[in-house]
């Protein structure tokens, strides 16, 4: 199928960021080298060869584990991710669901009560959902409810009681459910509600958007009417038919709802202060930490890919038509 | 008609293809007015527009470079209503009012150039893909592809840290990310104009290749094209001051990214003002676009009422 | 009594839509009854509001834009006929149904009943859930593409089920031998467990009184599809509406409508979205059906030749309103109305020469806030000068045949009354 040839695709993209920005040994050198030493680390990184061949060293060197080492986290990347890939799935995991849950909600609300007030009050929150910078978004969050309100903090936990369990998983809600610690639970998912939230509310306004404009154009079929016609109350006419066929195209805007989701993590784990891979990417940016850089941008093209490819394939097996190719 | 014609009765005055196309935009473009959503994005963009155009008019530019954000030492994290300073100062005491309208230019800047150039390569691209076909057109939407994989945020991101913070490189890294869809609108169009019949009809009486792109292509490339370039115009700003957030830009400029970051050291203290603001410029900047855009969209193609 | 029981009754029935330019009169005053047994085919071409019509019956018409300006349509509601619980007996003519008491009057008569003594309602006028419960069960509907009108994502079983499950739980909960008292699985026949609830039914203690309702289900479903003669009703109940052919989805759809044995079919055009040859069998199907169970059966078409073929009377329909009605032999013998005759005229047959195929000129007009005058005005080859001032109304010129044209009567009380006698 196409997807190794994107990934190829991909991690060439991303080796051709790796050069130019000159040379990518440059953490390995200092000013006291001989440039013999200089020349005999060049060699060792294979900066004598043609680019072509570079590359090769490079991708077999990524599929092997070696994703560099992080100036910022001081140590080899593939040591550091887990934990904070943990974390950041977490955050995205608990704000997709969120998303999910009252996206959909919010698009049969809206789309059953179409052009009333319900609708339009939908459209809004979807086309500022759409529009809103999630930094500022996060901020206003931030102030109200952390600053004036003093209702949630930030951060992902407090330091005691993270350490008071063990985490097999690395996710902190899960972690603390198999603890059976429920100090531990309603830590984690205090510190995680104004973060999913912030996170959330594009990614509800995405999925609500297509849910209303999928149930209206379904209201309008005439397997609608029939269902009327034999007797059945609306809110099964609704349920089991219209909104049950809505949900089919619905499923295509999670795919990209997974990366607005990715890509918000950035901003919001800044913010909120969250010690996910989000935020050591933005440290990253900052302090010119290139592998780190390298291996998120790979990392979030293949996550994204493969997102896609599963939401294609649970597409075509939802919609019996496309399947049997009517 | 025919008969009418054969008869030698009076027929309309015939009309020119140039009046019909004039005729059908303007009926368009009454069409998109008539929405009333798509109106309020149009009145905020243009206030939005007047900011930028009339930075050096409304304030007071700043020496030696109005870039940048004006320092009074004496006037350090005042509140909205301070005399003289009507939406507060940052940190560094600089005007927030003055951030917010030369902001406007610097967005106007930004999305200007971007969506230029990333239009321009991009339906160069797509015209070479669509009309040349074959291999090209194969590795050409590979690339495409490619470039869709990775998220626009990350891409840029990866892109302006490689080259260095500073505003040009964040023009430069939103342009690469930003050119890909207008390459698939262009080929699009292409590919949907080969396969009409009529263009066998003009090549079989030898119209060039070139008049045809120029007279059938263009025009209705032009439309699909548009409703991209309004959207992007909204997200391209919207994108570039988050990369400005992260620290990608220079810093002390006047732009809303960059202030909304300087302003959060002072949020802890109860100091909102500094990053509230320009927060909301960009997103009343976004959202006109994007209201605009999906006007457009609506009028112009109104089945995909999907996402973006 | 001898004149034959109507089973329903439209009067001056209006239904009007708003829309940006105005107001449709997209019905206008139309009278019409049923009689009990019959087929009354409704002939129009497209947009003359036949459709609309069939719809205001069951109710279907979306409400915002669309407004009821008037009328009514009474229906006579069958019962289980007591003698033979449905089976079928002569007492109530083999169709296991019998005319539904008058509640109001217990079967002596009264106002209500029209003295009559059986249930009369004005479907117009009957609240939501009565109508509810009316619909799929005594009045049942068939549409025009059955692609469209059968649910995509769920199997012909489980759609056909639903008629079941809203209007004879009971019966099939006592066909499971399952108690009827029981709240959890009496909401589980009727379709009105939520989630939790059908997860409760999931668990063993009512797993297996669950499983026993699905299978009498089953089997009632199976016997529904089995009367259409539907091949291995069984095999198809597991199918996906577009693994069908479209004559059997059609054949699904009247499985679907005929299952709980109603007393009045509207049938919306069934046949258009067919093969010729299909449409044949279909045809033949709903007649030998409806000859059966004498289910008195409203056929809505523009295909003139179709409607000869199966409907007992035929009613012309032309911008709004009903412009003649009578027996198929009498309309297709002796069409009095210009409308009918131009239609007539207009259908290519064996008989016709070549290059002979007749149109009627013009247009249908704009319904939006017609001006009182007939509508066929400007197109009709015999119009007077009143045909352009006055409305015709439908009026008899035969036994059992009416028409609504100034050609073949005087005005009656209610058309304007300074009308210029025409001569001849």
């Amino acid at each position: 199928m196409v997807l190794p040839v994107l990934i190829i695709g991909v991690s060439i993209v991303v080796f051709t960021l790796t050069r130019i920005s000159g040379s990518p040994i440059g953490i390995y050198l200092s000013h006291e080298m001989t440039p013999a030493e200089v020349a005999e680390i060049e060699a060792r990184f294979h900066l004598d060869e043609p680019v072509p061949v570079q590359y090769l060293y490079w991708a077999r060197g990524v599929l092997q584990g070696d994703l560099g080492w992080s100036g910022v986290a001081a140590a080899p990347v593939t040591e550091v991710f887990p934990d904070k890939l943990a974390a950041t799935m977490e955050l995205a995991i608990a704000s997709g669901l969120v998303a999910v849950a009252l996206g959909i909600w919010l698009g049969t609300y809206a789309g059953a009560r179409r052009n009333r007030l319900p609708d339009h009050v939908t459209r809004v929150v979807a086309v500022s959902g759409a529009s809103m910078p999630l930094f500022w978004f996060a901020i206003l969050l931030l102030i109200v409810f952390w600053v004036y309100l003093d209702w949630f903090p930030i951060g992902r936990s407090d330091p005691g009681v993270f350490a008071s369990i063990s985490h097999p998983t690395g996710l902190y809600v899960v972690d603390s459910i198999l603890a059976g610690s429920p100090t531990a639970l309603w830590d984690a998912v205090w510190h995680l509600i104004l973060p999913a939230l912030a996170l959330g509310y594009g990614a509800t306004a995405i999925i609500a958007r297509m849910m209303r404009s999928s149930l209206v154009e379904e209201l309008q079929q005439d397997y609608v009417d029939a269902a009327r016609a034999k007797g059945l109350p609306e809110r099964l006419v609704l349920r089991r038919h219209a909104r049950r066929n809505a949900l089919i195209p619905t499923v295509t805007v999670i795919g990209l709802t997974f990366g607005f989701l990715l890509q918000g993590t950035v901003v919001v784990e800044i913010i909120f202060r969250w010690p996910g891979l989000g935020r050591w990417m933005a440290d990253s940016v900052l302090r010119g930490d290139q592998a780190t850089i390298m291996a998120y941008v790979l990392f979030t093209s293949v996550l994204f890919l493969m997102v896609n490819l599963v939401v294609d394939v649970v597409y075509a097996y939802l919609d019996r038509r496309v399947v049997l190719g009517e | 008609m025919v008969d009418a014609l054969l008869s030698g009765a009076p027929v309309d005055a015939p009309v020119s293809a140039r009046q019909v196309r004039l005729r059908r935009g303007l009926e368009l473009a009454a069409s998109v007015l008539s929405n009333p959503t798509t109106i309020l994005g149009l009145a905020i963009i243009t206030v939005l527009i007047g900011m930028a155009v009339l930075a050096p008019v409304i304030t007071e530019p700043n020496v030696p470079d109005p870039y940048q954000m004006p320092r009074d030492w004496g006037a350090v994290a005042k509140p909205p209503g301070t005399p003289g300073y009507p939406l507060g100062t940052t940190n560094e005491g600089g005007d927030v009012l003055y951030g917010m309208i030369w902001g406007a230019r610097t967005s106007l800047q930004l999305s200007l150039t971007v969506v230029g150039i990333a239009a321009l390569v991009g339906g160069i691209v797509g015209s070479v893909a669509g009309g040349v076909g074959g291999r090209v057109d194969e590795v050409l939407m590979r690339l495409v592809d490619v470039f869709l994989s990775i998220p626009e945020l990350i891409f840029a991101l990866a892109i302006a840290a490689v080259l260095g913070p500073s505003f040009g490189n964040i023009i430069f890294a939103l342009s690469v990310v930003f050119w890909v869809k207008y390459a698939r609108i262009m080929r699009a169009q292409i590919i949907h104009i080969r396969q009409n019949e009529y263009i066998d009809a003009a090549r079989v009486i030898g119209d060039s290749r070139l008049n045809i792109y120029r007279r059938d292509v263009l025009p209705n490339a032009i439309t699909p094209l548009m409703v991209q370039a309004t959207l992007d115009m909204g997200h391209v700003v919207l994108i570039g001051a988050t990369l400005s957030f992260i620290g990608l830009s220079q810093a002390g400029i006047a732009e809303w990214g960059v202030l909304v970051s300087e302003g959060q050291a002072g949020i802890a203290a109860g100091r909102w003002w500094a990053s509230t603001f320009p927060g909301l410029m960009v997103f009343l900047w976004a959202l006109a676009f994007n209201l605009v855009g999906d006007g457009m969209r609506d009028v112009l193609d109104p089945r995909t009422e999907s996402g973006r | 009594m001898h004149a034959p029981a109507t089973i329903a009754s439209v009067v001056d029935l209006k239904v009007h839509f708003q829309s940006k330019r105005g107001v449709v009169h997209a019905v206008d005053g139309v009278n019409f009854d049923i009689r009990d047994g019959e087929t009354l085919g409704l002939v129009g071409e497209t947009g003359c509001g036949k459709s609309v019509t069939g719809r205001a019956f069951l109710r279907l018409i979306l409400m915002p834009p669309g407004i009821i300006a008037g009328g009514s349509i009474t229906f006579r509601p069958h019962a289980v006929c007591p003698a033979c619980e449905g089976a079928g007996c002569p007492r109530c003519g083999q169709t296991g149904r019998t005319p539904a008491v008058c509640p109001a009057c217990g079967g002596r008569g009264c106002a209500a009943c029209g003295g009559t003594g059986t249930e009369t309602v004005d479907l117009l006028a009957l609240s939501g859930e009565r109508i509810r419960r009316i619909r799929g069960d005594r009045i049942a509907m068939i549409f025009q593409d059955p692609g469209k009108a059968l649910n995509p994502s769920l199997t012909i079983g489980e759609q056909v089920a639903e008629v079941f499950l809203q209007h004879r739980s009971a019966d099939l909960m006592q066909a499971a031998g399952v108690e009827a008292g029981h709240f959890l699985l009496r909401r589980f026949a009727s379709q009105r467990a939520g989630t939790p609830e059908r997860l409760l039914l999931a668990l063993p203690p009512l797993r297996g009184r669950r499983d026993r309702i699905l299978r009498a289900l089953d089997v009632m479903v199976a016997k529904a599809l089995a009367d259409t003669q539907i091949p291995n009703p069984r095999k198809l109940m597991d199918r996906y509406p577009h693994e069908l052919s479209g004559g059997m989805r059609q054949r699904v759809m009247i499985a679907q409508a005929l299952a709980c044995n109603p007393d009045l079919l509207i049938a919306d055009e069934p046949t258009t979205a067919l093969d010729v040859t299909v449409q044949a069998r279909i045809l033949e199907l709903i007649r030998e059906l409806q000859r059966r169970r004498k289910t008195s059966v409203l056929y809505i078409s523009h295909d003139l030749s179709l409607v000869r073929r199966i409907s007992d009377r035929v009613a012309v329909m032309y911008a709004g309103r009903i412009v003649e009605i009578g027996s198929t032999g009498e309309i297709f013998r002796d069409p009095r109305h210009p409308y009918t005759r131009g239609l007539l005229a207009a259908v290519p047959s064996a008989a016709i020469g070549r290059g002979k195929l007749a149109a009627i000129r013009g247009t249908v007009p704009e319904l939006v806030d017609p001006s009182p005058s007939c509508r066929f005005a400007g197109r009709c080859p015999h119009e007077t000068g009143a045909c352009r001032s006055y409305d015709p109304a439908l009026a008899p010129v035969a036994r059992g045949h009416s028409v609504a044209c100034f050609i073949h009567h005087q005005p009656l009380a209610g058309e304007r009354p300074s009308f210029a006698r025409r001569s001849g």
